[in-house]
């Protein structure tokens, strides 16, 4: 018998009984991985919901959706801050931009591209401040410039 | 009014009790069932005590099935550990104790403080805003430190990092709607993992001892609630910390380890939280909890004199639920010591998985069914199970370094 097959022997009940011990632990690592890349895939797959502006109502509070509307309004803030206020003819909805997000954001869509009578489509999360509904977008792609609408 | 007030208040105890007793029923579920009767209610004033009545006793009894069962809230997740240890040390009421008296102490100290220094606090948001993601991830180092052996500290990176990724990819998604997601993460990692654990360690409730003293010093109480109440008002302040990463951050930067220490610094960040929640709405204008939101939208504009009175209501709910909470965790224990602890824990189980089914849908069991398992590794590595709360910390520190739109780009949810 080679040395190396003695060694096998030797060591393997030894590897066994340690998997034995950690069998709950390595499972639950195993279970945990699992999860986690089934919920990756599926967030991967699962489009945000598609509705119109005037659609979007307090019922929406904390999902994520994709809307379009025309820009109406903006408010450019020494800090970086952009808000935008959107609107489809029928109801206006807030689309706030924080400065760390517009950083990123320029270097795709600079902030002349979002004037006033464009037409972009938000896909983020609907939430409210100080009573009013607002979509936060949470990356870059989120905002979309279409066209103009005159 | 005097009495008509004294009456909501009781009603809003009510259903505070309910939200409190039944896992995963929260009163933010409650409330949009509450604003669609009250055409009932013909003064507006009134509803809002119903609901600011209802929040501040929820906190208080809510704590009752997470010590006993290990079934806890969003907000009292962390508290499910400590407290269980106190019921399986035969010293449960102690736990509950602990727990009313952080509520009604910070409470007290919550109103001193938001008087003296309201406008303060607005103040230092404004200039430790662009600060925060640095003392987050300063607490996330202490955390994983803290563990001293290497094998240890290797694990709580893991652990930190599963459940940091969980928090990214759960919060960020369109799985299921960001007001709900919390639920079956924080249970899955806090409680469902302790039922699992206690079913499979065939864990029994010891009888429960008569002695009612707190084993604690008034220094110990006296830190954890100022350490609680300065917490809960930093929560009412800050977007995108709640009440578990402050319980964390106050936990390793306040040495409030113990816990005894830590059931009464948690119940007083729920409280702190909710008062400032509220006078945030008179200061800044700015709703931080669900019930600031309703009462926002029922109010709308709130003067000096309406907080006053909402802050009266909030008193008197609380030293009621407070009591209650006390009567019920005095019989409770005795009632469960009669039943088979193990049975009750898988029916506990069964319940949750169908409430996180009902509430969050397939993929909310899926979520749980990682956190869960996340949670069982934690305790298994035998390490600290605060880690897990990677899941809200990492999602924070990319939220306030800005790095948030860039990591989801690479992830590309």
């Amino acid at each position: 018998m080679s040395q190396n097959t003695i060694y096998f022997f030797l060591v393997f009940p030894k590897i066994m009984l340690e998997l034995k011990k950690n069998l709950f632990t390595i499972l639950c690592f195993l279970c945990s991985l699992l999860g986690l890349l089934l919920i990756y895939f599926s967030a991967l797959k699962i489009q945000p919901q598609e509705v119109s502006l005037s659609e979007i109502n307090f019922e929406f509070l904390g999902r994520t959706v994709k809307t379009s509307g025309k820009i109406v309004y903006k408010n450019s803030y020494p800090s970086g801050h952009v808000f935008l206020t959107i609107s489809d003819g029928k109801k206006k909805l807030q689309v706030p931009l924080f400065s760390g997000f517009m950083e990123k954001l320029s270097e795709t869509i600079s902030e002349d591209e979002l004037k006033e009578g464009r037409r972009i489509t938000v896909t983020g999360t609907v939430s409210e401040y100080k009573g009013e509904l607002q979509v936060i977008p949470r990356k870059v792609e989120d905002i979309k410039v279409d066209s103009y609408d005159f | 009014m005097i009495f008509e007030t004294l009456l909501f208040c009781l009603l809003g105890i009510l259903f505070g009790l309910i939200c409190g007793l039944v896992p995963g029923f929260h009163v933010n579920l409650l409330i949009p069932i509450i604003l669609s009767f009250s055409f009932f209610i013909k003064n507006p004033y009134f509803l809002a005590v119903l609901i600011v009545s209802t929040a501040i006793s929820e906190i208080f009894i809510n704590f009752i099935p997470s010590i006993f069962l290990g079934a806890p809230d969003e907000d009292t997740s962390l508290s499910v550990l400590p407290g269980h240890r106190l019921l399986l040390e035969g010293r449960g009421y102690e736990a509950i104790k602990l727990t009313a008296l952080g509520g009604i102490l910070s409470l007290i100290l919550s109103l001193i403080f938001i008087s003296l220094f309201g406008n303060a606090f607005v103040y230092l948001y404004e200039i430790s805003r662009p600060y925060v993601h640095y003392l987050i991830a300063f607490v996330v180092i202490l955390m994983i430190i803290s563990e001293k052996k290497l094998r240890k500290i290797l694990s709580a990176i893991l652990i930190i990092f599963l459940s940091g990724f969980l928090g990214i990819i759960t919060l960020n998604s369109s799985l299921i709607s960001q007001q709900n997601v919390l639920f079956p993460i924080l249970t899955g990692l806090f409680g469902l993992s302790t039922l699992i654990l206690s079913i499979t360690e065939r864990a029994f409730i010891p009888k429960q001892e008569e002695d009612f003293n707190l084993k604690i010093s008034s220094f110990q109480i006296i830190k954890s609630v100022i350490l609680g109440c300065f917490a809960g008002i930093l929560v009412g302040l800050l977007p995108a910390i709640g009440v578990s990463q402050a319980a964390v951050m106050v936990q390793y930067l306040g040495r409030a380890n113990d816990p005894r220490s830590f059931l009464i610094t948690v119940s007083g960040i729920n409280v702190g939280n909710e008062i400032f929640s509220l006078v945030n709405l008179f200061l800044v204008g700015n709703p931080r909890s669900g019930s600031s939101v309703a009462v926002q939208r029922i109010l709308s504009e709130l003067n000096f004199y309406d907080i006053v009175y909402l802050i009266g209501s909030i008193c008197f709910s609380a030293g009621i639920a407070s009591a209650l909470t006390l009567f019920l965790g005095k019989k409770i224990p005795k009632f469960l010591e009669k039943l088979n602890y193990r049975k009750l824990c898988i029916f506990v189980l069964i319940f949750i998985l169908l409430l996180i089914f009902l509430i969050t849908g397939f993929f909310g069991l899926l979520i749980a069914f990682a956190s869960t398992s996340i949670g069982l590794l934690c305790a298994k590595l035998e390490i600290k199970r605060s880690h897990c709360m990677g899941c809200l910390l990492i999602p924070s520190i990319l939220y306030f370094s800005g790095l948030n739109p860039f990591v989801l780009s690479i992830l590309g949810i």
